[in-house]
């Protein structure tokens, strides 16, 4: 069953372009979050 | 097919979706998602007046 996959990717290039994708996505929470501390700091909006 | 388990299997994603194609769009409908967050945030009285 295991042909081409439906992206192409072999799943070596999707494993090795996941955890790069995990790496920018875990920064962009922090500094999401950093951003929200910042904005409980000045205005809480609770 | 047999149920994924994640985090485990999320990898599989780009599988199905290849980044060289949809990276950017995915990027771009974050774009729309965060912006539209801040509109309602703003419209709520909830931003800087």
């Amino acid at each position: 069953m295991a042909g081409p996959s439906l992206s192409g990717l072999t799943e070596q290039q999707a494993k090795e372009f996941h955890e790069q994708f995990k790496v920018t996505y875990t920064a962009f929470v922090g500094l999401a979050a950093l951003a929200h501390l910042f904005v409980i700091a000045a205005n809480p909006w609770f | 097919m047999s149920k994924p388990s994640n985090p485990a299997d999320d990898w599989k994603i780009w599988l199905v979706l290849n980044p060289a194609t949809w990276l950017m769009p995915l990027f771009y409908a974050l774009l729309v998602l965060a912006i539209a967050v801040h509109f309602v945030v703003f419209s709520v009285g909830l931003g800087w007046q």
